[in-house]
């Protein structure tokens, strides 16, 4: 029995005025002239909700950069989806705001790179901070939930403290402390993010005392590093169980990143329905419950909690996509994590790859 | 953030509220949604940040007569509690 998705990650657009080193983007974009129409997207979104899907999380790119985000919250808010806004912030101003949360947009998630002026910039490799600062203010004005988002690597781990102190300030209900997970470009510039085993530590107990001094005021959720873990995340709860992910040329995929994978075949709405994508699709099907495990997956009693963890992961670090997640200690490809881990170390300069932009 | 009062008037935070899942009534929230027992969805039906805890408690009672009412009103408090934490409920 095929489970109904909950949640569609419509990634409306490549386009960004951020450069950040940890975007999960593709390093191949998609260009805004192949870019799918507002009626597309109203039609994506009515087949979604049709087929079980509650949230619909609109996300770049920079979403903002679509002239017709208006219309596009509109017809997921008409459609009887929870509407969230994914975004750096650039674009959205006083005047544009209004227009958004009265077509229904029902909570903004907004992305920080650092609590220091310098550091954020130097991170999203643009002059984006100040007016993050500013914006927040602003949403505050307005009746609409709002959650802070931190990507947390080597460079700003080491004062989490500090930048957990500045997320209260800025007023959200929730923040989300991320993390970098080694996909597209935190991949390519991992060996200046992935933090010291010790950082992690010390990071945890951190976000455990203000959760707890928080508690009531902002939730915060945080998003572990696998690198460190003994056992593999449900990647997206399973492939094929709980997410889609359409990306702006309207290819359906299982998340982010499944387009690493080679050799599979990822249908577009272009060509078919929603519903026929999910069931019946081999790029659905592939590793969709438990039929195409290896050992030890397949008789590990953890694999119908973590799925064997993440299929583009085992692919980008071990060749193969069918194999152990090879974050998981009982993974027999363990040791390659274990040597990126034992590879960290503080490189000068630090030389890294902004995230580019599509034609 | 302290228990509810007899005098809170809880209701559903800001960027919360009903969806459904299937034929299933179910709360959804910024990044999920949250499946209800039945006394919970009697329970925050009734917060609608009109009636205060002491109302929700009695009508509760009423539509629960066996239940001893003072263990009602120490469930709920707990319940509703728990869901200001997630920042799901607000009073």
């Amino acid at each position: 029995m095929i489970p109904d998705p909950l949640a569609l990650i419509a990634e409306i657009t490549h386009r960004c005025p951020l450069h950040c080193v940890y975007c999960s983007n593709p390093l191949e974009m998609i260009a805004a002239r192949a870019e799918l129409s507002t009626e597309e997207w109203a039609r994506i979104f009515r087949e979604s909700r049709e087929l079980g899907v509650l949230h619909a999380h609109l996300t770049g790119g920079e979403p903002l950069a679509r002239p017709d985000l208006r219309e596009l919250i509109r017809s997921a808010h008409s459609a009887g989806l929870y509407t969230n806004l994914i975004t750096s912030g650039i674009g959205l101003s006083e005047q544009r705001l209004p227009g958004l949360v009265e077509a229904g947009l029902d909570h903004i998630q907004l992305s920080f790179q650092d609590s220091r002026e310098t550091k954020a910039n130097w991170i999203a490799g643009t002059h984006a901070h100040a007016h993050k600062v500013a914006l927040a203010g602003i949403i505050r004005k307005f009746r609409i939930a709002f959650t802070v988002n931190l990507v947390v690597h080597r460079q700003n781990l080491d004062h989490l403290a500090e930048m957990i102190a500045f997320i209260e300030d800025l007023g959200p209900e929730r923040m989300e402390i991320a993390h970098a997970q080694y996909y597209g470009w935190a991949l390519e510039n991992r060996s200046f993010l992935l933090p010291t085993r010790e950082q992690v530590e010390r990071s945890m107990g951190i976000v455990g005392a203000a959760q707890q001094r928080l508690a009531g005021k902002i939730r915060i959720d945080c998003v572990v590093p696998d690198y460190y873990a003994r056992y593999p995340k449900a990647c997206m709860g399973g492939w094929g169980r709980r997410l889609l992910l359409i990306d702006p040329a309207g290819r359906v995929l299982p998340c982010h990143a499944a387009g690493v994978i080679p050799g599979m075949q990822f249908a577009s709405v272009r060509d078919h329905p929603v519903k026929w994508i999910w069931t019946e699709s081999e790029a659905f099907q592939r590793f969709r419950g438990e039929d195409w495990m290896m050992e030890p997956c397949r008789s590990c009693d953890r694999r119908s909690e973590d799925f064997g963890g993440c299929r583009c992961q085992a692919f980008l670090i071990t060749g193969d996509a069918r194999g152990t997640d090879p974050v998981c200690s009982l993974a027999p490809t363990h040791r390659l994590v274990d040597l990126a881990t034992r590879d960290v170390r503080d490189r000068d300069p630090i030389d890294w790859a902004y995230r580019s932009n599509p034609a | 953030m302290a228990v509810p009062t007899d005098e809170s008037r809880p209701r559903l935070a800001v960027g919360c509220r009903w969806g459904s899942h299937g034929e299933e009534p179910v709360i959804l929230y910024p990044e999920g949604m949250i499946r209800l027992q039945a006394t919970g969805r009697s329970i925050l039906e009734l917060c609608d940040g009109e009636r205060n805890l002491r109302e929700i408690v009695a009508s509760l009672a009423l539509r629960y007569p066996g239940a001893d009412r003072a263990k009602i009103g120490g469930d709920v408090a707990v319940f509703l509690e728990s869901l200001q934490q997630k920042r799901i409920v607000d009073y």
